[in-house]
């Protein structure tokens, strides 16, 4: 929103001392956030005003002119196409370097072979209007080589607000809101806009009729007629104001409706009362639309409606969708000679819906939406009337004043909260942390519209219309007030005092850093973050069911609909953004996969329903030339995560675990005699699909788990120093490529009890092994409670060769 | 022949010792070892001795011949290590490689924070990433049709409850946790909540739909506004690592009341006014404000007994500032000559 200084001065006293960027800051600082403080006088940088001197034809080309022209100090030739233009005519010229209100920018330049060093605006180029017809011609006298923006006199300032940090306020959607917190904080006068009663009041001539079928949709709804209108053009005045705040002048009756409502916040809505008289009358009706009725809207779009849309109606059809937008059938044209004004209060919550549901917001319907004063009614409509009788001086009330509410009981008109609330002194001094003067707070409340009646410890506080629809209810509010407008930054920062406690320690925050400088560390692998989104094509892709996923209501894109329930996906996708560059890919990413079947975790306080299940991974990925390397790399990283902890790790062979696996090259990882998780070696035949030009796997791990497994290993004891020697054999042999080695390490530790530890220290397959063979080693050791002889050792290996020989058909290799 | 032997075992010696390139030392060693060498000559003569001579020289000469073989290698050990060490050792060399791995900048940026924060005797806490529409917006005083509730700012869930709403949102901010962590841990409480979050937004060089804050809480009796304002100063310092100036702006926030916005000074300019902060001198850093006594009622605690203030901070913004980094966008994309250079 643009906010302009001078309409500011209407309505309050700015000390001369207080410079334009002086009280936007000012703003920022109390009130509302201002993106930027804007001269006028900037809009029209290098353009000036020049006097035609004289006017030839452009040798190349028919329809161009040579025009010599006078800017005061030198003289320019510039090319034109314009053909209203005489020499001694004074016109805006912009010279070169000057960026037009369009974003356009003038350069010098050769037009068909003649140079030009500048242009002649027409008035659109110049953002004064719709006309391009030709070149704005300047009343004289005028003086040569003055900037346009001092010979249109437009010394306003601008200000933009940030809409978001007024989202709260419906009173600060208005010039007339902004200058009472002006006043407020400058501690100057707030000059109120008063009217005469009499203003909305007359014989009445004719007789308007209105109903409102439901005031909580419409809390007040206030019209009048008004004859002897005459459609022109607005004073240059009112052009200009609208102009400086962004707003396109349109014509008298249209511009004094949206200047009421800048100035006042307030949207009113001008109808031509002629298109909706009926033979017995004036009557308005407004109530919920029909579902699948239609009416077309001011932007010529035909807007179906139903039974949650309030329409403003002459009893028959849609004259208006309320609080949003009028509609065709009845706009003010160049014909119009009576109007019925409106200026009515919509409920924000209806208007909302209504903006949502159509998806039309206007300058309208956001005022509305922050819930509105419904008083701020008929201090609108006055200035409306007072605004019209000025400016087309014949017209006249002709109407009786339509003033319809819901009559409430006990006077809180409008259901209005205006308290009084009890503001307590010393719980307002315990809150703000210091010692702000009574009269001081008494002062910023009422300069802000509350009335406030004092007793020693306490104050009680009536809240202003304009801040009770929704704004202000407690304690707290006050305290926000009272705060800001004397100033955050006066406030001194006192640290709290407070007991020592020490913070309780998460174990999974403490493992995932300890996780991701293992696997960053040691590991080499480098930490990705991926979305939480996946997409239909790359599942597809993947052969993944993507039935049960959830997916988003509203995506952004076609690729990001559903709720990833594995990191594998996103991950692969990493393998191909980076597969150009290089040979040997190894990332890792703890995040978070999304059920849609319920978890542990409660939706609300009541404890009504689940979230869905929500689980942490940590992801394993490694892409390059080999399936084994690749494979075994991803391996080895468990190993090391594993062992960093003191777990032990095993994979089990398994046949199914994802469709886009290989369904040989598949394990679960088993740790501490726990499925946690799987290793996957990508099935090569999808890769041309995914666009991959490398071998993949991927391991997953559920964290929580991998967690739990070290936290029951974390507290194991230390164990004794060994008493008596080891002795370490080593045993190699070859057996069938079927046999899984678990099988074979599970048979050896378990064959006696003197053989303590078991480890594989090589593995070979091909060459002269033959097919379908590998050849595997270990080293064994061996050790009881007290010194074994190497007789007694030699016995047991050769003992449990003969084992290994009965049950693996191995064959022991000789060294 | 005992003379002869102990006067070229001398010569020899003192030829060594004279020697001062591995040339000669060679041409020394043919001369006098070589298969015609002096020396093997003499040795040769000692096979025509009596039995009882051969016994007594050949013992000498062969401890002799061995002092000589022992000499020469010392030597030639001192001539080729001098040799190394003088011109042949390029120390500018590297080493050999030893790979390296990379942690996320956010990872890194959010592990300071929390390190932080620990120090200050703030929890770090958890919460859900995909949240109930409850936690997300009306335990946090943010009623139905509330702007911020707005289906353009917020992923909703496909899915509906059982009274036919959906329900269901992507939280779109870090707040939740105070909700959870004040139902969990009561008051007094200090704690702070980093993690994932999500707005419905188209992405650019400057917007994500996915992006990371952290939540802060602390609650306890008689907690003021000059104490927030005490406590986030401190903080901010610590984050930046040097004393910070803080400006406290107005700012709205459904779940505090009052609503504030802090800035710093600039840490580029020092406050002077530069394009990183828009010629102000002061950069946006936290939505901060007193807990919202609805809120604490939701959280389960007494708000006429105790007070509080919450923050929030986004880490994309601060880790963007650490490194100059200028596209949003790169946080998750991926790409390894990104991720490679933290």
């Amino acid at each position: 929103m643009q906010i302009s200084l001078n309409w500011f001065k209407d309505f309050v006293n700015i000390p001369k001392s207080i410079t334009p960027e002086e009280l936007g800051l000012r703003l920022t600082m109390h009130t509302v956030e201002i993106d930027g403080v804007k001269s006028q006088s900037d809009k029209y940088k290098n353009i000036v005003v020049g006097k035609i001197l004289e006017i030839k034809k452009h040798p190349n080309a028919d329809r161009l002119q040579l025009v010599k022209v006078d800017i005061g100090k030198i003289k320019l030739d510039i090319v034109c196409g314009a053909v209203n233009i005489k020499a001694g005519q004074f016109a805006p010229v912009a010279l070169a370097g000057a960026i037009l209100p369009n974003g356009i920018e003038i350069k010098e330049a050769a037009v068909r072979g003649e140079k030009s060093e500048g242009m002649l605006c027409a008035p659109d180029e110049l953002g004064l209007g719709d006309d391009h017809s030709g070149i704005l011609i300047l009343d004289q006298p005028a003086k040569i080589g003055v900037n346009l923006s001092d010979y249109l006199n437009l010394k306003d300032i601008v200000f933009a607000i940030d809409n978001k940090s007024i989202t709260h306020r419906p009173d600060l959607w208005s010039h007339y809101g902004l200058a009472r917190e002006i006043a407020a904080f400058l501690n100057t006068k707030f000059k109120p806009f008063k009217y005469n009663n009499k203003l909305l009041k007359s014989a009445p001539k004719i007789e308007l009729k209105a109903k409102v079928d439901d005031f909580t949709l419409c809390p007040r709804y206030m019209a009048v007629a008004m004859e002897g209108i005459v459609i022109a053009e607005s004073p240059q005045w009112m052009k200009e104001r609208l102009m400086a705040v962004g707003m396109r002048p349109i014509n008298n009756i249209v511009d004094i409706t949206n200047y009421v409502m800048l100035e006042m916040g307030q949207p009113l809505h001008a109808f031509d009362a002629a298109k909706i008289k009926q033979a017995d009358g004036y009557k308005i009706l407004v109530r919920r639309a029909k579902d699948g009725e239609t009416m077309e809207t001011l932007d010529s779009e035909a807007r179906k409606l139903d039974s949650e849309t309030l329409v403003i109606t002459d009893g028959r059809q849609p004259l208006a969708l309320a609080g949003v937008m009028g509609g065709l059938g009845s706009e003010i044209n160049s014909t119009t000679k009576t109007i019925i004004l409106e200026s009515a209060n919509f409920n924000f919550l209806s208007i909302r819906k209504t903006v949502q549901k159509l998806g039309l917001r206007t300058e309208s319907s956001m005022r509305f939406e922050k819930a509105l004063d419904p008083n701020l009614c008929e201090l609108a409509l006055a200035r409306a009337v007072e605004l019209i009788k000025k400016i087309i001086p014949r017209t006249k009330v002709i109407s009786n004043l339509v003033d319809l509410s819901a009559v409430k009981a006990g006077g809180n008109k409008y259901g209005l909260n205006q308290g009084p609330i009890e503001l307590d002194l010393n719980w307002l001094e315990r809150r703000m942390g210091v010692i702000i003067d009574n009269k001081k707070i008494i002062n910023i409340l009422e300069s802000l519209g509350f009335v406030v009646k004092a007793s020693k410890e306490k104050l009680e506080v009536i809240v202003p219309t304009w801040r009770a629809t929704r704004d202000i209810s407690i304690p707290e509010d006050l305290l926000e007030e009272a705060a800001r407008i004397y100033g955050y930054n006066k406030l001194a920062p006192a640290m709290p005092k407070i007991k020592m406690q020490k913070p309780c320690s998460s174990p999974e925050r403490i493992y995932e850093r300890k996780i991701k400088n293992i696997l960053a560390g040691a590991g080499v692998l480098t930490e990705v973050y991926n979305y939480s989104f996946v997409g239909e094509d790359q599942l597809k892709k993947l052969n993944i069911d993507y039935t049960a996923h959830l997916k988003i209501l509203n995506p952004i894109a076609a690729h990001q609909t559903m709720l990833r329930q594995s990191l594998a996906p996103n991950l692969i996708n990493n393998i191909k953004t980076n597969q150009a560059r290089h040979d040997l890919m190894a990332l890792f990413e703890i995040g978070n996969v999304y059920f849609s079947t319920p978890g542990n975790i409660k939706k609300d306080a009541a404890g009504n329903g689940h979230l869905p299940y929500q689980e942490r991974r940590i992801g394993i990925i490694f892409g390059g030339r080999e399936t084994a390397a690749v494979f075994g790399k991803v391996k080895s990283v468990i190993g090391l995560l594993a062992e960093s902890f003191n777990l032990t790790v095993k994979f089990n062979p398994s046949e199914t675990i994802y469709n886009w696996a290989d369904q040989q090259i598949c394990a679960f990882i088993e740790i501490e005699g726990k499925i946690i998780g799987s290793i996957v070696k990508l099935d090569s035949r999808l890769q041309a699909g995914l666009g991959l030009k490398k071998e993949v796997a991927v391991a997953e791990i559920n964290f929580n788990d991998f967690i739990n497994a070290i936290m029951k290993k974390s507290n194991r004891g230390y164990k004794e120093l060994d008493k008596y020697p080891q002795s370490a054999r080593d045993l190699a042999f070859v057996v069938n490529a079927q046999i899984l080695y678990n099988d074979i390490k599970k048979r050896i530790e378990n064959f006696d009890k003197l053989i303590k530890a078991v480890e594989l220290f090589d593995v070979y397959e091909g060459g002269q092994l033959g097919k379908d063979k590998k050849s595997l080693a270990f080293h064994i050791t061996y050790q009881a409670d007290r010194t074994l002889t190497s007789a007694e050792v030699d016995n047991l290996q050769q003992k449990l060769i003969k084992d290994l020989k009965e049950k693996f058909a191995a064959k022991i290799r000789d060294f | 022949m005992k003379d002869k032997l102990k006067k070229i075992q001398q010569e020899i010696l003192n030829q060594i010792a004279k020697i001062k390139n591995i040339d000669s030392l060679c041409d020394l060693e043919i001369k006098y070892l070589g298969r015609k060498g002096e020396l093997t000559k003499i040795l040769r003569m000692i096979a025509d001795l009596s039995v009882k001579e051969k016994a007594a020289i050949g013992t000498l000469a062969n401890n002799i011949k061995r002092e000589i073989q022992k000499e020469i290698s010392r030597k030639k050990d001192i001539l080729s290590s001098s040799l190394k060490s003088g011109t042949k050792t390029d120390v500018t060399l590297p080493g050999g490689k030893i790979a390296r791995g990379h942690i996320h900048p956010i990872t890194q940026v959010q592990n300071d924070l929390e390190d932080l924060f620990s120090s200050l005797g703030f929890m770090v806490l958890d919460g859900p990433e995909l949240e109930s529409d409850y936690y997300n917006f009306g335990a946090l005083n943010i009623p139905a049709f509330h702007p911020a509730r707005d289906i353009q700012d917020t992923f909703y869930i496909d899915k509906k409850n059982e009274a036919g709403k959906y329900d269901l949102v992507m939280r779109t901010h870090t707040s939740p946790v105070q909700i959870r962590a004040m139902k969990e841990f009561g008051a007094p409480l200090r704690c702070v909540a980093p993690g994932r979050t999500f707005r419905s937004e188209a992405i650019d060089a400057s917007h994500e739909h996915t992006f990371y804050q952290l939540e802060g809480l602390m609650i306890s009796e008689d907690i003021s506004l000059t104490n927030l304002l005490a406590v986030l100063k401190e903080m901010l310092s610590g984050i930046f690592d040097r004393p910070v100036n803080i400006r406290v702006r107005p700012g709205y926030f459904p779940f505090v009341e009052p609503g504030l916005e802090i800035d710093v000074n600039c840490t580029i300019c020092g406050g002077k006014g530069c394009p990183s902060c828009k010629g102000s001198g002061w950069l946006e850093m936290l939505g901060a404000g007193m807990v919202h006594p609805n809120v604490l009622t939701a959280g389960g605690i007494d708000p006429d007994k105790f007070s509080g203030f919450a923050f929030g901070l986004g880490i994309n913004r601060l880790v963007m500032m650490k490194y100059g980094i200028k596209d949003i966008r790169l946080f998750q994309s991926g790409d390894l000559r990104f991720l490679e250079q933290f």
